[in-house]
């Protein structure tokens, strides 16, 4: 019955009503995306910083301690409210990336692409893991593919969270869906951080090749063909998608719905997949298409980018609090993880 | 007989909500058109009765008796589990059919819950529409001793349909399907959804929150009645689960206390009485065994630390063995 089209326009609708449910007094910052992408990405082409980038990056190396020097950002308003109210003047807002960590298929060597295949016990202590590392930077709204390994994975990390927010899954695929899943207290909206699922964050579509293990695919199609599939930019597996169309919806979704968000000072926490993460990697570190197809990005450890003035900072992978390090990201994330010290003393 | 199974999968994400009957059920593999004949279809792939494993000959019960056919000696399990422990249970808050997910007790529950069924074979799985019962079954499913990977199936659009689908003849009978459905939703509690129970008190009055509670037929400001929850849940039982059952298939439902004790009224005979009586421990796994067209109680199954050799039933008690010889 629904077509693509319409997939996609569930995906835009699905946002926006979780904007109305929730009263936010934001205004989706349309004309502050133009703004934005200025000097950011167009849709297709990337601009290259080639002398900064070489060879294989690999995003999970944790931050050393040796990196303590806190960046200090001129406050010139007032501490964030845990709450993530709106605060455009000097407003940074933090964005995390996770990657969900080893599905059963993963442990099989299967190709899984977009097949729903959950977690193994592996990824679920992954995603613990990874929780225990964000469990002190704030989390307004969290975005997940709608692949139930992605949103476990968040669910998962979720609950090692020290602010005691809790997330609730939005649902908005129809009148029905919307209706029966409201809530009916203020109070509890505001300590609700809401879920958006969608498609568009789903990890590649492997076309064909879903299901199948690696050797019975170099056996069908040929070593080089697989290679080709697997690490090129442009080209599809048969009746799937290339890394180049995967980043096409994957970066315009994170245009039209996440930005938004980052723009009105919410913090916000992406769960995903390998491919979707790259390509929107790459459009917050302005990659070019040959940089990322040798990014490799590791499993359940989280990435964290500054949002500000426009720009995206990143910050690297945060550390555990039962690290040494007096890691402060920025001054406000550093008020934010006094205030949750505090809160628990 | 086989039916076949149309349904609607309505997951977390672009999908419609409303239950439509004539729904396809697609697993999603390649098949050429002359076989799209949804009886054979869905016996080639999703019957345990083929698979190319060396357990193949204990998987089934029927097996036992060397026969292939559709038996009626077939006896086949029915696993019930009510998710544990969620973020809105720990702040009692009501919650309904608000989305919120498991705490960090709910997940172990969950883990536990998969420890004590790791012996029992599982062909389908059924969960509601909400992540606290899908996050339940597939924490479970990570203890299972049988490697069959469960995965869920996705048939809200052709999109969802196209995307999701596997191309491996081997890796789907190594797959268990998983369904959503909101009828397995928890009972919708109208305005009350995300109200302390004090708030709750203070606004509509203690007996009158107490009734809508505990009564049967008296549904909560724009909300469901227990009766209307069983309905929707019990239907559907009816229409998709019940099938799969007495086909032979062994499933395992997780949901939630309304919708769970909606359903055993039915597998029980239970007046709405006792119903209202029946309280529904989390993360503990009910078995029941269907045979011949009826449910037989068969309590909770004991983990598999525990020093009991329990067989409940000498069909079981052999898969147990089957699956203690194999490497795993």
């Amino acid at each position: 019955m629904a077509t693509e089209a319409c997939c996609q326009a569930i995906g835009i609708l699905q946002s926006h009503s979780f904007l109305n449910n929730f009263n936010h007094h934001q205004k989706l910052q349309i004309n502050l995306v133009k703004f934005v992408t200025r000097d950011c990405l167009s849709s297709n082409g990337l601009s290259s910083r080639g002398s900064n980038y070489s060879g294989q990056r690999n995003y999970g190396i944790v931050r050393s301690s040796a990196s303590q020097t806190s960046v200090v950002d001129p406050v010139s308003s007032p501490s964030r409210s845990n709450t993530g109210e709106t605060n455009k003047k000097s407003s940074e807002a933090a964005l995390i990336l996770i990657r969900h960590g080893e599905s059963l298929w993963n442990e099989k060597n299967l190709f899984t692409g977009c097949v729903d295949v959950p977690l193994s016990k592996k990824g679920i202590d992954e995603a613990i893991e990874a929780g225990k590392r964000i469990s002190s930077i704030p989390v307004d709204v969290i975005f997940t593919s709608a692949l139930i390994r992605a949103q476990m994975t968040a669910m998962l990390a979720m609950t090692q969270h020290r602010r005691k927010k809790v997330p609730i899954v939005m649902h908005n695929q129809s009148e029905q869906a919307r209706t029966w899943s409201q809530v009916f207290s203020e109070d509890t909206k505001k300590q609700s951080i809401p879920v958006v699922a969608s498609w568009q964050l789903n990890e590649r579509m492997y076309g064909e090749l879903q299901g199948l293990n690696k050797q019975e695919t170099a056996d069908r199609y040929g070593k080089e063909q697989v290679h080709e599939w697997r690490r090129s930019y442009d080209i599809p597996p048969p009746n799937g998608e290339s890394l180049e169309m995967c980043a096409e919806r994957a970066v315009a979704y994170f245009r039209d719905q996440i930005e938004p968000q980052l723009l009105s000072g919410k913090n916000v926490m992406i769960a995903a997949h390998g491919n979707s993460l790259r390509s929107i990697i790459m459009y917050l570190d302005k990659l070019t298409s040959q940089e990322v197809i040798s990014l490799e990005l590791s499993t359940g450890i989280p990435m964290l980018y500054i949002f500000k003035e426009g720009r995206f900072i990143r910050r690297g992978s945060p550390i555990g609090p039962s690290e040494a390090g007096v890691y402060a990201y920025t001054r406000h994330l550093a008020l934010y993880r006094q205030k949750l010290d505090e809160m628990f003393q | 007989m086989f039916h076949f199974i149309g349904l609607l999968s309505p997951g977390l994400m672009a999908s419609t909500f409303l239950y439509q009957p004539t729904a396809r059920y697609s697993y999603g593999i390649d098949v050429p058109a002359s076989s799209r004949n949804f009886g054979s279809f869905s016996l080639r792939f999703l019957s345990p009765r083929f698979p190319t494993n060396a357990t193949r000959s204990v998987l089934h019960p029927s097996s036992l008796s060397n026969s292939h056919s559709l038996s009626s000696e077939s006896e086949s399990s029915l696993i019930l589990i009510r998710h544990g422990e969620s973020l809105w249970n720990e702040k009692n808050l009501f919650t309904g059919c608000c989305d919120v997910p498991l705490t960090k007790r709910g997940v172990e529950e969950a883990i536990e819950a998969g420890k004590r069924i790791s012996y029992i074979p599982v062909d389908m799985i059924f969960t509601s529409a909400l992540i606290r019962a899908q996050m339940t079954a597939m924490l479970a499913m990570t203890q299972h001793r049988q490697k069959k990977v469960p995965i869920i199936i996705h048939n809200e659009s052709e999109q969802a349909t196209t995307w999701t689908r596997v191309y491996s003849g081997k890796t789907m009978q190594q797959s268990i399907p998983v369904i959503t459905a909101w009828q397995l939703n928890e009972r919708m509690y109208g305005e009350l959804q995300g109200l302390n129970k004090e708030e709750t008190a203070e606004r509509y009055g203690k007996e009158k929150v107490y009734e809508w509670r505990r009564s049967y037929d008296i549904p909560p400001p724009k909300g469901e009645s227990l009766e209307m929850c069983s309905q929707r849940a019990v239907a559907y039982f009816k229409e998709f689960i019940e099938p799969q059952l007495k086909s032979g298939k062994h499933v395992m439902l997780a949901a939630h206390g309304n919708s769970l004790r909606s359903i055993i009224m039915y597998l029980e005979k239970l007046t709405s009485q006792e119903v209202t009586d029946l309280e529904l421990s989390t993360g503990i796994p009910l078995l029941y065994i269907y045979k011949e067209g009826k449910f037989m109680s068969r309590g909770s199954p004991v983990g598999p630390s525990e020093a009991d050799v329990y067989a409940y039933t000498q069909n079981l008690a052999v898969y147990r063995q089957q699956l203690e010889e194999m490497p795993h």
